[in-house]
């Protein structure tokens, strides 16, 4: 371990004592208030909670690290343990899969991996966890199909999803949408293509993106609080400093814009609602900037008409958006 | 005035984060009826306890930003009995994910690669070493699960039945035959004991 400031037991007890009663769902504001003022009583007694909360979370985590983790095992043919060295099997391995033999004497999942495809109708979320611990959030009308394999994990976007990828340097993470290939080792971020139009968001490490091996353009690298917006077909796309959280927003029902324009506004509405919304008279060449909450659709079309120079006209079956004389 | 309804005008254009989370918090008007009104009246004091924590002013301003983004997508229609607990609870929670993140980055290497090792087992195909970061977690976990061994019998039963198996206190209570108010003596004395073992 590092080297830390050698704290008195009696302080890690209060530490101790402090977490549990902060923890209750009891604790109020004078709780916390006086928690505020035993911190400030000495700067050691934050490093003793830290420390407790630390050991509190690692005992948690314990758990999940030792115990055996039977879900997550993929079936193995086992051997004797006079197994051959690794070259040697991997060499059996080739010349077995050269001849065709895999399939017949029980291969591994990975070499007969089949795509598995995850899809989620017009207002449908979906939180997808795949066997690498990567944690996906597929937003509404959208279709994700995965293929891992040994050397990496490939998987393919069409709509919208937030990765949390696990870390796995020698197992890259590949996300075709479109013209669009991202690649990450690590990290979380948003994906995003609807209508022709491209777009990721890093929330946290690095992401690249190329174009397919059909398409032109640069390959881009981007880090935590950037997007790069791109039109399908197009060489290039433009990269922009933004609050990742925000973009992040429509897990937990909010739509945050600024300066966005109207169309992906509607996009992202159609991916929520059955009923299609559509722009007409100039309302297509709007921008709006301000939070929506996903609720019921009128509403929400209600709200967005009061912060944007539009009206709407609803249908049973469709929603017309048109911009108001003064906007055209 | 601020007050976060379902739609909630934001400043358009001004991409850089700090100009953009300036702008409402810097508004000196606040509703108290509101979580985010409240957070507006009492950003001040809530700095100063993320200071306090963290013992890093610009620390606690970071943060400070990561719970209003927190605060602006509460449901404002949720009925919040207690609002300035609620805040400080979420605060906290973020310096847990803060404290959090190194090492669950480092625990998810880890049981990857056992994942990895256990998938071929008898195949012996992994071919890189272990990452760093998880050899030091696994040690770290390794030294606490022997010191939760070396604790005294009951009370490690209740703490290896809570932490390590996920069983609630009422859980552990009845598996152990015990009572709830047992049952929170026990944990409170082992993550004592514990959180000193680990130095």
């Amino acid at each position: 371990m590092n080297a830390s400031p050698p704290i008195a037991d009696a302080v890690i007890d209060t530490a101790v004592d402090w977490m549990l009663r902060l923890e209750s769902p009891q604790a109020g504001e004078a709780d916390w208030l006086a928690f505020d003022s035993w911190l400030n009583a000495d700067p050691l007694h934050a490093v003793a909670y830290d420390r407790a909360v630390l050991t509190a979370e690692d005992a948690r985590a314990i758990g999940e690290v030792f115990r055996p983790q039977t879900a997550n095992v993929i079936p193995f043919p086992r051997r004797a343990p006079s197994a051959p060295a690794q070259p040697q099997r991997r060499a059996i391995y080739g010349a077995l899969a050269a001849a065709g033999l895999f399939a017949a004497i029980g291969a591994p999942m990975w070499m007969a991996a089949q795509p598995t495809i995850y899809s989620t109708a017009p207002g449908e979320r979906r939180t997808v966890t795949l066997k690498d611990g990567s944690r996906i959030d597929l937003n509404g009308a959208s279709r994700l199909s995965v293929k891992f394999s040994r050397g990496q994990r490939r998987t393919t976007l069409d709509g919208e999803a937030v990765f949390d990828v696990a870390k796995d340097a020698s197992r890259p993470f590949y996300i075709t949408s479109g013209d669009r290939q991202v690649r990450v080792v690590g990290t979380q971020f948003d994906v995003r293509r609807r209508d022709g139009r491209f777009s990721v968001t890093v929330a946290r490490g690095i992401v690249e993106v190329a174009p397919v091996a059909s398409a032109s353009g640069a390959t881009l690298r981007l880090t935590a609080g950037h997007r790069l917006d791109h039109t399908e077909g197009a060489a290039d796309g433009h990269v922009s400093s933004v609050v990742a959280e925000e973009t992040l927003g429509w897990r937990g029902g909010r739509l945050i814009y600024r300066d966005a324009p109207m169309g992906d506004v509607v996009a992202d509405l159609n991916a929520q609602f059955a009923r299609p919304i559509t722009l007409s008279d100039g309302a297509g060449s709007l921008r709006f900037s301000g939070v929506l909450m996903v609720d019921d659709q009128d509403e929400v079309v209600r709200r967005l008409a009061s912060l944007a120079p539009i009206s709407s006209t609803v249908t049973k079956n469709e929603i017309v958006l048109r911009a108001d004389p003064s906007a055209r | 005035m601020i007050r976060v309804s379902s739609a909630t005008l934001v400043r358009p254009a001004h991409f850089g984060r700090k100009s953009v989370v300036s702008g409402p918090q810097s508004t000196p008007a606040g509703d108290e009826a509101s979580l985010l009104g409240l957070y507006l009246i009492k950003r001040p004091n809530l700095v100063r306890f993320f200071a306090a924590r963290l013992q890093s002013l610009a620390a606690a301003e970071d943060l400070a930003q990561d719970l209003y983004l927190k605060v602006v997508a509460v449901d404002p229609s949720t009925p919040v009995e207690n609002p300035m607990a609620l805040l400080y609870r979420m605060g906290s929670n973020l310096m847990l994910d803060r404290l959090r993140g190194e090492r669950r980055t480092a625990a998810r290497d880890d049981a990857w690669y056992r994942h990895r090792r256990v998938d071929i087992d008898g195949e012996d195909v992994v071919d890189e070493p272990e990452p760093e970061a998880a050899i030091t977690a696994r040690q770290r976990l390794a030294k606490l699960r022997d010191a939760a061994e070396a604790l005294p019998p009951q009370m490690g039963r209740a703490f290896r039945l809570h932490k390590f198996e996920g069983l609630s206190q009422a859980e552990t209570a009845r598996a152990m035959g015990i009572s709830v108010s047992a049952v929170e003596k026990h944990l409170s004395a082992a993550l004592k004991a514990l959180t000193r073992a680990m130095g």
